[in-house]
C-alpha cells in the first residue's frame, strides 16, 4: 500500500490503516527447556496465518519450522498444517528442520552455550509454506533461548590429563554434581552440563575421544579406567562439591563407559539409550579395554549380548546406587530396549529391582536430548575406525520424540532431586550458615 | 561424613522483562525453619539496594514467595514482586538517591539469596544464591538515536514490518533523557519516542517551545514503520502539562489519545508555557520545609485556587487517562483532574475521560516493581540547586498503583491505538 496517498486522506479522522496484528513470546527470553507462550493478537476472525519460526545454528545452518492457523476468539488454537500438527505449545521449537537447501545429514547441536539461539518468528498471511514466494509478514518477534541461566559459571578443565568443561551455579555451595558423558561421536559437547548447572547441579562434562586436547589419534579412545576415575574424583574434591553428591549421566556409549568403569561410590546413574557397538579391537582400542563391542545393528546385537554377559553382569550385580534407564524404542542404532531388559533382568537376580528405574519411550529414538530441541532421525557420523562420515539413522518421529524428550527430562531431573538433595535437618541447617 | 546440601532456590524465568513477575522457589529447607529472602541490586551510580522477607518453610520444606506470607522485612504479606518494589538504599548510602535506569539496553542484574533466621542477615552468608536479569527491552526492539532538525530523543521500534501505532512519551520536570517506559512500550507494539525537552544541566530553561514538540511528533508521525493517525501522547507530570498543551492548543498535534500521570495543566502567568518552572515558584511563595524537604503541593494548591492561568483542555477531542496518586506531595494532582474533569464536563466531553486515583500513592507512578521513593533529590530547574523533593505515597500502596496503572495504560493504549477488542490467536 502506498503511505503518502493515504497521508493525503488523513483529514478524515478514521484511520485507513489497520495496525499491523501483534505476535509476542512470553517470556521472550527463556532457558532451552522451559515454555514459551505465543500469541497473535487484533486478528481479524477465521482468519489463515502461518506461523513461521527461524534460526541458524552455531555453524551457520538454517533452521525452520511453520504451522498453519485460523485465528479465533477461544483461546489455544489447533496447527492445521505444517511441520506440527494438533494443540502443541512449543511445536515451533521442537519440529524444527534444516531449511530446504541447506547441508544434509545435519544435527543441532550448541557448541558455544554462553549465547542464546536467536529465534525469529513470524506471522504470515494464509496458509503458505515459508520457503514460496511472495511470502507477507504480517508480524514478527524474536525469542532467544539460553542453555545458561544467569550467574553460572563456565570453567574450561585441562589439568591432571582431565579434558571437560565444568559448570557451577551461582551460589555458595557445596552443589551436588553429574560427570556428564555424551557418545563416540566424540568432542565436548556442553549444553546438557550447562543445564544441570542453571537446575542447580555443579556439572563436568568429559571428553574421552574426539577432541584435540587428548592424547593420541583422534578416532581412537586413549584413555582408560583411570581417566574416568580421575575425573570422578575431581567432582569429590572440588571445594564447591559435595562429595557424597555424584552422579553421573551417559548417553549412548558414555552409559557404557560408566557402567563399565564406574561402579563404587556413585549415587545416581541415568543411562540414555545404551550403545554397544562393534570396532575391531585389536587395531584401534588399547589393551585398557578387554572387551569387545559391536556396531550397532539389532540383530547381531542380541547374540552377541549373550556373549557379553558375564562381563557386564559381574559389574551390574555389585551396583550400590539409584539406576535410571532411559530408553526410545524407535532406537535405530543400538538395541536400547534389549540393554534395558537385560540390565533389568540381572539386577532383579540379584535382588535389586528396587534401584532400577526404566523411562520407555515408544516412537522416540536414540538421541534423547534437552527437551525442546530438534530431533534428527538420522545424521551424519563418523563411524570408526574409518575417519569418514556416514548417514547414521537414529529413528524417532518428531512428535512423539518431543514428547519423550520432555518428559525425560523432568523425569531426570526428578531423579537427581530425589537421589542427589535429601532433606536437610534444621542443625545441619545452623551448623553451615555459622560455619561460613 | 555426610556434607549437607543446601537448600535449592530457583527464580523463574531467570530473564525477564521490568514488567514481567518472576517466582521465587526456596526447596528443600527443614520443615517451619525460619529464612530471610534478600535481593540486592547495585544500580549504576554503584549504589547498592536491596529488600528482603521473612518467611517460614511449610511441611515440605519450601517457601514459595508467590504463595506464602511474608513476616515481616522490607514487605510483608503475600507479595510475589516484593523483593523489587520495595527495594532501598542499603544503611549507610547517600541520602536522596533515586533508582533509574540509563542504559536501557543492558539488564538489571539483581541477586536474590535466602539467609538461615530472620535476624540480621547483613553478615552471615547465604545458603544459596541465584541471579536474576531485568530488561527494558526485548530481543528484536531497535533502538534508534534522534537528532534530527534539532530535536532530541530516542524511537525505540517494536521487532516486525510493523505498521505501528506509536507513542510520544514526556518525563518530568527533572529533564534529561528517560528511555525506560519508551523501550518498555515498544516491547508491547508501540513505536515510542522518549524526548528530551530539558536538560538536567541547562541554567537556562530552553526547548519549551511549542514548535519543538511538533517537530518530534512530526518524525514519529511520518517514520515509515508508524501509523499516521495512531500516535498518542503519554506525560508524567510536568510532561502532562506539555501532553496537555500539545493536544488542546497546538493544531497540528492530534494525538489519538492521551495518558497523563500526575496530573499538572497550570501555566506561567503569560499564558505560555515557556519559563514555567523558573516562574511559579517565585510567585507562589507556598514552598514550605518539612524536615529538610520541600513540599511544593500546598504551592500547586494556592495556584489552582488562586484561578491561575491553565491549560484549555475543554478544547481535547481524544480520549484521556488521567492517574493520580492520592498522596502526590508534589502537587495536587487529584484536584487538578477534578478540575479538568470539570472542565471537560461543561464543554461536554466527559465521556472521553477515564479517571484513576490511588489511595495513597505519590507522586512518581512509574513502571511496576521499580522501588518507591516518598522523597528523593532533585535539581530544581534552571538552578544548580539541589534540593530534597517529597514526592509522597507509601510504599505498598505505591507499588499497588504501579503495577495495576501499568496494565490499565497498556489496555486503554491497545483500545485507542490497535482498535476495537480483538480477537487473538493462542499458539
Amino acid at each position: 500500500f502506498n503511505l503518502w496517498a493515504v497521508r493525503a486522506v488523513r483529514a478524515v479522522r478514521v484511520s485507513s490503516i489497520r495496525p499491523a496484528p501483534l505476535l509476542t513470546a512470553t517470556p521472550v527470553r527463556t532457558l532451552v527447556d522451559e515454555q514459551t507462550c505465543i500469541k497473535a493478537s487484533f486478528l481479524p476472525s477465521n482468519h489463515p496465518v502461518t506461523v513461521c519460526a527461524r534460526m541458524r545454528s552455531d555453524e551457520g545452518d538454517l533452521w525452520q519450522s511453520f504451522a498453519h492457523y485460523n485465528s479465533n476468539s477461544r483461546g489455544t488454537d489447533l496447527s492445521v498444517g505444517g511441520s506440527y500438527s494438533g494443540c502443541e505449545p512449543m511445536g515451533l521449537f521442537w519440529s524444527m528442520q534444516p531449511a530446504p537447501g541447506e547441508r544434509d545429514g545435519l544435527r543441532l547441536r550448541k557448541k558455544c552455550v554462553e549465547s542464546p539461539y536467536t529465534v525469529h518468528i513470524s506471522l504470515l498471511e494464509g496458509h503458505v509454506s515459508p520457503n514460496q514466494e511472495p511470502v507477507k509478514e504480517l508480524a514478527a518477534v524474536t525469542a532467544e533461548r539460553w542453555y545458561m541461566a544467569p550467574g553460572v559459571k563456565r570453567q574450561e578443565i585441562r589439568q591432571n590429563g582431565l579434558v571437560g568443561t565444568l559448570f557451577i551455579p551461582p551460589g555458595p555451595g557445596p552443589f551436588p554434581a553429574m560427570l556428564d558423558m555424551w557418545g563416540m561421536g566424540g568432542g565436548l559437547p556442553e549444553y546438557r552440563s550447562s543445564l544441570f548447572a542453571s537446575r542447580g547441579y555443579a556439572s563436568f562434562c568429559l571428553a574421552y575421544v574426539g577432541h584435540k586436547d587428548l592424547p593420541g589419534p583422534p578416532n581412537t579412545i586413549n584413555v582408560g579406567d583411570s581417566y574416568f576415575q580421575a575425573a570422578f574424583q575431581f567432582l569429590q574434591d572440588h571445594s564447591h562439591i559435595a562429595a557424597d553428591k555424584v552422579g553421573i549421566v551417559g548417553l549412548s556409549y558414555g552409559s557404557f563407559l560408566s557402567l563399565a568403569d564406574l561402579n563404587e561410590s556413585v549415587f545416581a546413574w541415568i543411562h540414555v539409550n545404551i550403545l554397544l557397538f562393534f570396532v575391531n579391537c585389536f587395531f584401534m582400542y588399547p589393551k585398557a579395554f578387554s572387551f569387545m563391542t559391536l556396531l550397532s545393528l539389532k540383530h547381531i546385537l542380541c547374540i552377541l549380548q549373550i556373549l557379553m554377559k558375564p562381563l557386564v553382569l559381574m559389574q551390574l550385580e555389585e551396583i550400590t546406587c539409584p539406576l535410571m534407564f532411559v530408553v526410545g524404542e524407535d532406537d535405530m542404532s543400538a538395541s536400547s530396549i534389549e540393554n534395558a531388559d537385560l540390565i533389568e533382568e540381572t539386577l532383579r537376580a540379584a535382588g535389586k529391582s528396587h534401584l532400577f528405574t526404566r523411562l520407555s519411550y515408544p516412537g522416540a529414538g536414540h538421541l534423547i536430548e534437552p527437551p525442546y530441541s530438534p530431533m534428527s532421525r538420522a545424521s551424519f557420523w563418523a563411524v570408526k575406525p574409518k575417519k569418514r562420515e556416514m548417514m547414521t539413522l537414529w529413528g524417532g518421529h518428531p512428535a512423539p520424540h518431543a514428547a519423550a524428550q520432555e518428559d525425560a527430562w523432568k523425569k531426570m531431573l526428578e531423579f537427581m532431586e530425589l537421589n542427589l538433595r535429601p532433606k536437610l535437618t534444621a542443625s545441619v541447617l545452623h551448623v553451615k550458615a555459622k560455619r561460613q | 561424613m555426610s556434607q549437607a546440601v543446601p537448600p535449592l532456590l530457583s527464580v523463574r524465568p531467570s530473564r525477564a522483562l521490568v514488567d514481567e513477575k518472576f517466582s521465587v522457589l526456596v526447596e528443600n529447607l527443614p520443615p517451619g525453619c525460619p529464612v530471610t529472602i534478600r535481593s540486592l541490586y547495585q544500580s549504576e551510580d554503584k549504589d547498592f539496594w536491596e529488600a528482603y522477607g521473612h518467611y517460614v518453610s511449610n511441611h515440605k520444606g519450601t517457601v514459595s514467595v508467590s504463595e506464602d506470607i511474608s513476616l515481616g522485612g522490607t514487605y510483608t504479606g503475600k507479595e510475589a514482586m516484593g523483593l523489587l518494589w520495595s527495594m532501598r538504599p542499603i544503611p549507610g548510602s547517600r541520602k536522596g538517591l533515586r533508582l533509574r535506569k540509563k542504559d536501557t539496553c543492558a539488564p538489571m542484574l539483581v541477586t536474590i539469596s535466602v539467609y538461615s533466621g530472620h535476624g540480621d542477615v547483613r553478615d552471615q552468608a547465604p545458603l544459596a544464591s541465584a541471579l536474576v536479569e531485568r530488561w527494558h527491552v526485548a530481543p528484536g526492539v531497535q533502538r534508534i538515536e534522534i537528532t534530527e532538525k534539532g530535536v532530541r530523543g530516542t524511537l525505540f521500534l517494536p521487532p516486525g514490518p510493523g505498521p505501528f501505532p506509536a507513542m510520544l512519551d514526556l518525563w518530568g520536570g527533572g529533564g534529561g533523557l528517560q528511555e525506560y517506559r519508551a523501550a518498555l512500550l515498544a516491547c508491547r507494539g508501540f513505536a515510542s519516542l522518549a524526548l528530551e525537552y530539558l536538560k538536567s544541566n541547562d541554567t537556562k530553561p530552553k526547548g519549551l517551545d511549542m514548535k519543538y514538540f511538533e517537530t518530534a511528533f512530526e518524525i514519529i508521525r511520518s517514520h515509515p514503520q508508524v501509523i499516521p493517525d495512531r500516535v498518542g501522547i503519554i506525560g508524567l507530570c510536568f510532561g502532562t502539562l506539555m501532553t496537555l498543551s500539545l493536544a488542546a492548543e497546538c493544531p497540528t498535534i492530534k494525538p489519538r489519545c492521551i495518558v497523563c500521570i500526575s496530573n499538572i495543566h497550570s501555566k506561567s502567568n503569560e499564558n505560555t508555557i515557556q519559563e514555567f518552572p523558573q516562574e511559579i515558584p517565585e510567585k507562589y511563595n507556598k514552598i514550605h520545609m518539612m524536615e529538610d524537604v520541600v513540599v511544593w503541593r500546598d504551592m500547586g494548591l494556592a495556584v489552582l485556587e488562586v484561578g491561575h492561568p491553565k491549560v484549555k483542555v475543554g478544547n481535547i477531542d481524544c480520549p484521556m487517562l488521567l492517574i493520580n496518586g492520592t498522596d502526590d506531595q508534589n502537587w495536587p494532582t487529584v484536584e487538578v483532574a477534578s478540575d479538568i474533569i470539570k472542565t471537560m464536563r461543561e464543554a461536554g466531553k466527559e465521556s472521553l475521560v477515564t479517571r484513576l486515583d490511588y489511595p495513597d500513592a505519590g507522586h512518581l507512578i512509574e513502571p511496576p516493581f521499580s522501588p518507591h521513593f516518598r522523597a528523593a533529590n532533585f535539581m530544581l530547574h534552571g538552578t544548580k540547586k539541589k534540593v530534597m523533593m517529597l514526592w509522597g505515597g507509601k510504599t505498598k500502596p505505591h507499588a499497588d498503583a504501579q503495577e495495576d496503572s501499568w496494565k490499565k495504560i497498556l489496555s486503554f493504549l491497545q483500545l485507542h491505538l490497535y482498535g476495537a477488542p480483538s480477537l487473538k490467536a493462542n499458539l
